[in-house]
């Protein structure tokens, strides 16, 4: 018996040899192992691995230039013949080309917005090392106040008693009037630290770079506010007014500084020196513990954690804050800044909060879009492998190894994928205008030199997935077998669950965006309470002297009545009344105050002149509105609502008294249906309605106003013609407070603003799901195709033995009906799962009810004998003699 | 001069494959130096060498027939060149005049 070496010691050394040396080298080799294997076949076989091992040099594995010559020549046929194949096949390649070019682009596209969605804050240098400080004041169960904006007093704080903490910085945005005499605006202005621009990377492009903010009196202005004010003159050291209180300050612009982009938290135009704070909120407020006003955020050094500040502070607040609360109350906490943007769990503080869920929910489905995409050119080359069959035995027969084949397969699946690629990016790039108004995304596709690797490692991950299985199909048929002309049984359960796979995604697509349509369907007609259709809203501006807040309320209504007046002449405007909120913002005035039976009380505050209630039409369930006329009702009357009755325990809230002694005389006169007043992700919160909040504030431990208590005047608008109604406002504004801007706006928009963010998500999930529904059909369309043609002859015979042209398509329909049925039955859980996660965000939901899931069924059932038919009808319909006369 | 010069196995191994005249291919060397010098080799160090070689000039190589030995694969025949037959006088030359420079009495002595 003649004894071989190890086989894979030879294979091993055929694969590293040089292709010119092998053969004689491994005859040596062998001839060495017969010599040795006389002896023993053991020590010979170890003899020869040792061989094989020492035969590894550098000049054994060294290829000639001939041979790299020849792979690459090797390369380029591969290509020609990918090209002739594609271009034969248009049918196909058009198929895979159009769903590969969609889903790619789509791809990019919402791939672009998620990474700046998880990308925000991250542009700053020192980022890991920054957190935004968190305050929570834990008194019991209930009776938690937990905010990102801290007191005043926590920069000093931080910074003094702690090595590992470098700077503490505030941040805070204020509204103050900017300009002189006619030209005054109403600004949006930045309060920092002078070393605010050693945290964060906003960088100085003019002016002092070393001391953005030397002073009280400097400002920082960006690079668009600087065109805005000076124009195209250089604008450090130009001055600019402040309306501060009473005074009308100067500030110098120190520096300018590129503007902020947008994946920022952190967003101002213009900001000066938080060393005016003392001017701005007073002596006791800089020292408070309880107050809250700026963000505070801490740039921790390089070598410390920041979890050692942490376990020191407890300790350092007890130490402060010595008899005055409980251990555990006063708790002080750090949130990454990169954190900030997702995190819903911790509240928001100046910046708006995203949508983690919604954001991983788009990533996901833009994913399933690709799949699909990628499927469609894997089960479409299956399908083809009984074409092509022929073609694979003849190459093997003129000596192309299996490698060869394959190679050949994922240059076919590669060339389309690059075309599809490079038209991909181009849409892309297209279509990023259309992309960002129609969803409000906000992207840009600005060329990075990383997005060139990106795309590539992109285009090669999509080739050669969806190519590889096909190729394995391709090259592991048998040249006898395909030769010879027997049958091949076209038996594939791979692509059959593929196919399962894409009804299971479409249907979970079309069901989703069936429940969010629903359910933001379901918000916006739900009935709220109230009625603010046409209703508009008008700031009004307090006297700049006014100190408390009960001063600025009533001064801004003051100077409201005087316009009123002036509008009531107008008979296309009904209605006016003067509220301090208005529906569709969030944050009302909250509250809060110790019951006479020591219980921590929480509600909201809602201050009107007469008019508001009826002006938004809210009904009231027991008692009376504000009566005009009446002093007393201005003076002692309120209405609660009927989340406050309950919250109060009142048994009859037309005689009863608020539950604490310490609030002036007041009376319940009426109480109002509960209407929501927030968005509907939350319940609805006990409310207090009042004309003098003088009654309310003696009780009254701490109040928090997200939105501004300033009262705005309310109206409602019979007109159809806007621009009718700005200039009746603006000529009657204009000549009733010549100095303020007039800011106008109707409570539907604001309304839309609460769902902004669950609008786009379900804008971009449906433009998606639309895209997947066209490609997983134009899939099945090819499919379709192909499993027709491979059965004409069979229907041909099937009609000359009688069989009907609806007999015919039943059984073309039905060869797909089992997959299709499977990938319903497995969306359901799926898409219930994914969707109660989603709903759960909503204080009002719908419930999912089980025909959501049937009449997405029935959808995906139409489309795809849609997708079917065509071909189905035209096969089945066709003279038997066509299809039988070949032969 | 790189090239031109030579190292102890390869002289050794250039003058097997003079030696063996036509039928000189690695295992044959091997053998050759086997018997006449009692160095046991490894037949890639052979390999190794005789490529050095003929990259130098010194062998020629030429594929033999096929047999149904070594499992159908064909030997690799080496033989002298021109420059290889040089070589190899130059160094015996070098070698023997030094040789005879060397006193009789050192023998002596010791």
């Amino acid at each position: 018996m003649i004894q071989t070496p190890p086989k894979w010691a030879n294979r091993f050394l055929e694969w590293f040899c040089n292709p010119d040396l092998l053969e004689d080298l491994q005859g040596d080799l062998y001839e060495m192992y017969e010599h040795k294997s006389k002896e023993s076949v053991q020590s010979a076989n170890f003899h020869f691995v040792w061989l094989v091992l020492r035969s590894i040099r550098y000049s054994v594995i060294q290829r000639n230039y001939q041979y790299e010559n020849n792979l690459f020549a090797m390369t380029s046929n591969n290509f020609k013949i990918a090209t002739r194949v594609l271009w034969h096949d248009k049918f196909n390649t058009g198929i895979n080309l159009i769903g590969l070019t969609i889903g790619i682009t789509c791809f990019i596209l919402v791939g672009f917005y998620v990474q700046r969605e998880l990308s925000f804050d991250r542009f700053h240098s020192k980022s890991d090392n920054i957190y935004r400080v968190w305050l929570k004041e834990v008194y019991a169960e209930d009776k938690i106040f937990f905010n990102s904006e801290t007191p005043l007093r926590f920069e000093t704080l931080l910074e003094n008693n702690f090595d590992e903490i470098e700077f503490g910085v505030q941040f805070d945005l204020n509204n103050y009037l900017v300009g002189t005499g006619e030209d005054r605006t109403d600004e949006t202005v930045g309060i920092i630290s002078p070393e605010f621009f050693d945290v964060f990377d906003f960088n100085i492009s003019s002016g002092n770079t070393e001391t953005p903010l030397p002073d009280k009196n400097s400002i920082v202005l960006s690079e668009n506010y600087a065109i805005k004010y000076f124009g195209g003159k250089s604008a450090v050291g130009g001055l600019i007014s402040i309306q501060i209180g009473e005074e009308l300050r100067e500030f110098s612009v120190s520096a300018v500084f590129e503007n902020i982009r947008e994946s920022s938290s952190i967003q101002f135009d213009m900001a000066f020196s938080n060393e005016n704070n003392l001017d701005l909120y007073g002596e006791r407020a800089m020292n408070a513990w309880f107050s809250i006003s700026p963000e505070t955020y801490v740039l921790v050094k390089e070598n410390s954690s920041i979890s050692t500040v942490e376990e020191k502070l407890p300790e350092l607040v007890m130490s402060l804050l010595e008899g005055r609360v409980e251990p555990g109350v006063y708790n002080i906490g750090f949130q990454p800044l990169t954190d900030i943007h997702l995190n819903s769990e911790i509240p928001p503080g100046i910046a708006p909060v995203g949508d983690k869920d919604s954001v991983y929910i788009l990533g996901f489905i833009s994913i399933l879009v690709l799949v699909i995409a990628c499927i469609n050119y894997t089960t479409l080359s299956i399908g083809q492998s009984l074409k092509r069959s022929k073609e694979v035995g003849i190459r093997k027969v003129m000596g192309a190894f299996r490698s060869t084949l394959i190679s050949q397969y994922i240059t076919e699946s590669m060339l389309i994928t690059m075309i599809a690629m490079i038209a991909g990016i181009g849409f892309a790039f297209i279509s990023v205008p259309a992309f960002n108004s129609l969803t409000g995304a906000g992207i840009s596709l600005d060329f990075q030199p990383w997005h060139l690797g990106l795309y590539s490692g992109l285009a090669l991950v999509i080739g050669i997935s969806s190519g590889i299985y096909p190729a394995f199909v391709l090259s592991r048929l048998k040249v006898v077998t395909i030769l010879r002309g027997s049958n091949l049984t076209n038996k594939n359960h791979f692509r059959k669950g593929m196919v399962v796979f894409q009804f299971f995604a479409t249907v979970f697509l079309i069901s989703s965006t069936l429940i969010m349509n629903k359910q933001l369907d379901y918000i916006h007609s739900k009935d709220l309470g109230y009625n603010y259709n046409t209703v508009v809203v008008v700031p009004l501006y307090p006297d700049p002297s006014s100190q408390r807040l009960s001063e600025f309320i009533g001064s801004a209504m003051e100077k409201g009545n005087l316009l009123k007046y002036k509008l009531e002449q107008y008979p296309s405007i009904s209605d006016i009344g003067m509220g301090s909120h208005v529906f569709g913002t969030a944050g009302w005035g909250k509250l809060s105050f110790t019951d006479d039976n020591e219980t921590f009380r929480q509600f909201r505050l809602l201050t009107v002149d007469p008019f508001y209630l009826n002006t938004f039409q809210i009904k009231m369930k027991l008692g009376r509105s504000f009566k005009p006329e009446s002093t007393a009702d201005e003076k002692e009357a309120i209405i609660l609502n009927q989340a406050a009755v309950e919250y109060f325990g009142l048994k009859d809230p037309l005689n009863a008294q608020l539950p604490s002694m310490k609030f002036g005389e007041h009376q319940i006169i009426g109480v109002t249906e509960d209407f929501n007043f927030s968005s509907l992700h939350n319940e609805v919160d006990p409310l207090i309605i009042t004309q003098n909040i003088n009654i309310l504030y003696p009780a009254i431990s701490d109040h928090d106003y997200i939105d501004s208590p300033v009262p705005k005047l309310v109206f409602r608008y019979k007109g159809t013609q806007l621009t009718q109604l700005r200039t009746i406002l603006e000529t009657e504004w204009k000549s009733t407070f010549p100095e303020e801007d007039l800011n106008l706006g109707f409570v539907e928009e604001n309304m839309q603003f609460l769902y902004e963010n669950e609008q786009r998500t379900n804008q971009l999930v449906l433009i998606v799901t639309v895209i997947s529904i066209i490609i997983a059909s134009l899939g099945l369309l090819g499919l379709t195709v192909l499993v027709i043609n491979s059965r004409v002859k069979e229907m041909g015979i099937r009609k000359v033995v009688g069989a009907s042209d609806t007999t015919i398509f039943g059984l073309l329909a039905r060869s797909f009906s089992l997959q299709l049925g499977i990938g319903i039955l497995l969306s359901i859980p799926v898409t219930y799962w994914m969707m109660e996660q989603w709903l759960s965000d909503f204080a009002f939901q719908i419930p999912l009810s089980p025909w959501l899931f049937i009449v997405s069924a029935i959808i995906s059932i139409v489309i795809a004998l849609i997708a079917i038919s065509y071909h189905a009808v035209k096969a089945a319909t066709v003279n038997p003699v066509d299809s039988l006369r070949m032969e | 001069m790189k090239g031109s010069t030579i190292g102890e196995l390869e002289e050794l191994v250039l003058l097997t494959v003079g030696s063996l005249y036509e039928h000189a291919y690695a295992v044959t060397i091997l053998e050759v130096i086997k018997e006449n010098t009692n160095r046991v080799l490894d037949v890639t160090a052979i390999h190794a060498v005789l490529r050095r070689l003929e990259k130098k000039g010194f062998v020629r190589s030429t594929m033999g027939g096929a047999t149904q030995e070594r499992g159908g694969r064909r030997k690799r025949f080496f033989t002298l060149s021109q420059a290889g037959r040089q070589t190899i006088e130059e160094v015996m030359l070098i070698r023997t005049s030094l040789y005879n420079k060397i006193p009789k009495l050192t023998f002596v002595s010791v």
